[in-house]
């Protein structure tokens, strides 16, 4: 059986958290200029990067801006396929319910039909 | 079939943009279309007109250069990771109010959206990180 | 089929375990740079159930002196047939 997510165009999956390094940043940029063109887009959130979807979080001492305020934008770009990686989730003592956005959590089974599922996939 | 690298490794920091380099060839040799690399993250210092490595170690831009020329290879360089990073070509250094130049042809500067296209309109596009 | 590609070694990052779960049971699964570590006997069993889909590319291989010291069940490649790999492949998904 196919999923909904299983014909979109291009999977972003996101691997680092908020702050640290500008992977998630700038895995969010690719994700908004593909979904500005016209792509169907999904995000996976995997490992680390799970915490970029964390509620309260904050500018960095310097002023800078993280990507909590774009995650919130996604529904605009109409990015609203969010998956995580069920494990990313436990091996941090997380729940998806603690999280900003609604998401679909994904066994490592269902993991690997998602990386099939999509036209391109990019890693960051 | 048509291919894309895609490289965000920064030069002389590991081997991500040594890899895509060897990648490159090896693609071109087995008869294949090498339409673009697309540098972005770290991968846009590759752009770096100004390094000076020593005479004895691969110079890296000057390889990217020689691989532009010889098998029409697109050089595009994300313009917003390459901003952030000190890497401008003339238009934008006068855009921005800058002495110095650091990026020239055929390295492009470029939108994000080369790279989604890139990635629809080629057969392979293979990412190289650091 | 998809061509997965990891670049560091299995004794130092957890990179590999990101590839891993991402496999579909024919997908293969190639080894550069120092992701050719876990080419050697010691580390090879990090990617057990790979056999027949586990490569390890043959010039990092060399430039780290490791040559010949591959498991057999680790298929060693070229970059030309690193490129043959993401020809057969429908998309080559990188872990880095």
């Amino acid at each position: 059986m196919r999923e909904q997510h299983d014909d979109n165009d291009l999977l972003v999956i996101l691997r680092h958290g908020p702050h640290g390094s500008s992977w998630l940043k700038e895995g969010l940029d690719a994700a908004l200029v593909a979904a500005a063109f016209g792509r169907r887009v999904s995000l996976l959130f995997m490992g680390e990067g799970v915490t970029a979807l964390m509620t309260n979080q904050q500018t960095g001492a310097l002023g800078q801006k993280g990507t909590a305020a774009t995650l919130e934008m996604l529904e605009m770009y109409d990015i609203e396929t969010l998956l995580v990686d069920a494990q990313g989730l436990s091996c941090l003592g997380l729940s998806s319910e603690e999280l900003m956005l609604e998401v679909e959590c994904l066994s490592s089974a269902a993991l690997a039909r998602v990386l099939s599922g999509h036209r391109l996939v990019l890693t960051f | 079939m048509r291919y894309a690298i895609l490289l965000m490794g920064a030069p002389y920091s590991n081997q991500a943009s040594h890899s895509a380099l060897r990648f490159a060839h090896a693609v071109v040799e087995r008869g294949h279309r090498l339409e673009a690399v697309f540098f972005y993250h770290d991968g846009v210092q590759n752009a770096a007109g100004l390094a000076a490595p020593p005479q004895d170690e691969p110079h890296l831009g000057e390889a990217w250069v020689s691989l532009a020329n010889e098998h029409r290879v697109a050089l595009q360089v994300c313009i917003a990771a390459a901003l952030r990073r000190g890497l401008l070509d003339e238009r934008e250094a006068v855009r921005h109010g800058k002495d110095g130049v650091s990026v020239q042809a055929p390295f492009e500067l470029t939108g994000l959206g080369q790279l989604i296209d890139l990635g629809t309109r080629c057969d392979r596009l293979v990412t190289f990180g650091p | 089929m998809l061509l997965h590609v990891v670049n560091r070694s299995p004794a130092t990052s957890r990179v590999y375990q990101q590839a891993l779960s991402g496999m579909s049971s024919e997908d293969r699964l190639l080894l550069i740079e120092d992701g050719v570590q876990g080419a050697l006997p010691q580390l090879v069993p990090y990617y057990a159930g790979l056999e027949g889909r586990l490569f390890a590319l043959k010039e990092d291989l060399a430039s780290r002196g490791l040559l010949g010291l591959c498991d057999a069940s680790v298929q060693v490649v070229d970059v030309d047939g690193f490129v043959e790999l993401t020809e057969e492949a429908e998309r080559t998904v990188s872990w880095y």
